[in-house]
């Protein structure tokens, strides 16, 4: 593994430079780095291969089963997760070959799932990812920097390896876009809790405003009903929030047209038994939304904390 | 996080790259060196005890005289050859190079798959993905140089002779 992750180190650092790695044989490919970015997580199953299990972080483990899954194999699991993004699809493709290249001595390719997010400046700055089904997605997400973010995101404790690192849950979620395109604009809003203009919670007027969950409509009915995403997803307490990293998907569509669609939808946190699941539980028991959202894919890795160069990542983990 | 990328586009900063370059490696060195960067050797299913690899890299010659990389020496390999790869009969043949390698004054060669390389014969270790070995570069007009840390790298492609039964080596 620390031979594996030497490799990885130092290709990730030559790519986020828009530099070739070493032994390259396209380097003219390495046109620049389009923030090239990169990180590596182990999942449950490498930690018992390896007999690592006292190293795993605290709260990190296999999820549990959610009623609304369906998971597949195929988009599943996982002993290594790398991570790769980047602003250009040429760049990312390119980096991803040497990454798998890298990688092939050590073990072989579980799942490779593509998804995107915005042309960099399509969106107004401020305006979150918009998912496929039109909703503008990762509001009230913990500000990266903040000291907000970092109580969400990095693990201060723990072996250390782990310290200044996070854990990652990750969800391929297939969107039913033949049936949501059905609802009429007022319909969607309710499901999610907000605007589909610009995100605004349907009390407020900017993404950024807090919903006001307690507020009625004359007719005594609330605002944002029981049955919005957007009640059931925030935090009733001070621990169950997460930052989360939307991406789209889109594979082939059917002979029929019927779209193949939806999220690889990523968050990070200090501890997904306190923060993930008791938010997913509470979707599971209901939330309008998972009528037409299915998660068809799942999996949870611990992600290393940070290093300097010359480091190699995870190394007091595999030493 | 690395930087945003520059929205003038690749064109333009491989421009500016190329314009910063010359100034750079004269200012790393002011009287001039020979140095050695980016190099590794080749991991692949040759590289095990008694088979060959090879070791490439860039070689840059600041000096205001020709250098000539004449072999090297590592505990890893029984044998080590300055190599170039060219078309003989109409097949790319490896061979050695009669007199070695020059690195003309002030220029960089670089020693790379399916080109020039510095082979190592008759392993005496596996050399593995992710590994290091230590290998001595023995130049004629310079110190020889160290290198401590040449990491193997999974490689294919490029050196027909690894896999090729009908290859020929003209030593």
């Amino acid at each position: 593994m620390l031979r594996w992750m030497t490799l990885l180190t130092d290709d990730i650092s030559r790519l986020a430079s828009g530099e070739p790695i070493l032994a390259d044989p396209n380097p003219e490919l390495a046109i620049g780095a389009a923030r090239f970015s990169a990180y590596v997580g182990f999942g449950p199953s490498l930690f018992r291969k390896l007999g690592l299990e006292s190293q795993m972080p605290s709260g990190f483990g296999p999820l549990p089963s959610f009623k609304v899954d369906q998971l597949q194999d195929q988009f599943s699991g996982g002993d290594v997760l790398i991570h790769i993004a980047a602003d250009d699809p040429i760049v990312l493709s390119h980096g991803t070959r040497g990454l798998i290249r890298d990688s092939l001595p050590f073990a072989s390719v579980r799942y490779s799932q593509s998804g995107f997010a915005h042309t960099p400046g399509m969106v107004p700055a401020g305006l979150t990812h918009r998912n496929l089904m039109g909703q503008v997605d990762g509001t009230a997400n913990p500000k990266p920097g903040s000291e907000d973010f970092n109580e969400v995101v990095w693990i201060e404790d723990g072996p250390a390896w782990i310290q200044g690192g996070t854990q990652l849950v990750f969800r391929r979620i297939a969107m039913q876009l033949n049936t949501w395109d059905q609802l009429g604009t007022a319909s969607k809003e309710e499901v999610i809790g907000r605007k589909l203009s610009n995100g605004a919670p349907l009390t407020g007027v900017n993404e950024e405003d807090a919903p006001d969950f307690a507020a009625r409509h004359p007719n005594g009915l609330t605002v944002i009903p029981d049955f919005a995403h957007i009640r059931r997803a925030s935090p009733q307490n001070v621990t169950d929030r997460m930052f989360r990293r939307p991406f789209s998907y889109e594979a082939s569509p059917a002979s029929d047209g019927t779209p193949d669609v939806g999220l690889l939808w990523t968050a990070y946190q200090r501890d997904m038994t306190k923060q993930f699941i008791p938010v997913q539980r509470r979707l599971d028991e209901l939330d309008l939304l998972n009528e037409w959202t299915v998660p068809i894919g799942s999996a949870e890795f611990a992600i290393a904390g940070g290093i300097a160069r010359g480091e190699i990542i995870a190394q007091a983990l595999f030493s | 996080m690395p930087p945003a990328a520059d929205n003038l586009g690749n064109d333009m900063r491989k421009i500016a790259a190329l314009l910063t370059l010359l100034p750079l490696l004269a200012g790393c060195a002011p009287q001039g060196t020979v140095e050695i960067t980016d190099y590794w050797v080749k991991s692949s299913e040759m590289s095990t005890q008694g088979g060959m690899t090879a070791v490439y890299g860039t070689i840059t010659n600041t000096t205001g005289d020709d250098v000539v990389l004449i072999g090297g020496s590592t505990d890893a390999a029984g044998v080590v050859e300055v190599h170039q790869m060219s078309m003989i009969g109409g097949e790319m043949k490896m061979q050695e190079i009669d007199g070695g390698l020059v690195i003309p004054a002030g220029q960089s060669v670089t020693l790379e798959p399916g080109g020039d390389h510095l082979m190592l014969m008759m392993l005496k270790t596996d050399v593995v993905a992710g590994g290091t070995i230590e290998v001595l570069f023995d130049f004629e007009g310079a110190e020889d140089i160290i290198l401590s840390d040449v990491v193997g790298k999974p490689a294919e492609g490029g050196d027909e002779e690894y896999h090729s039964g009908e290859m020929e080596m003209d030593n």
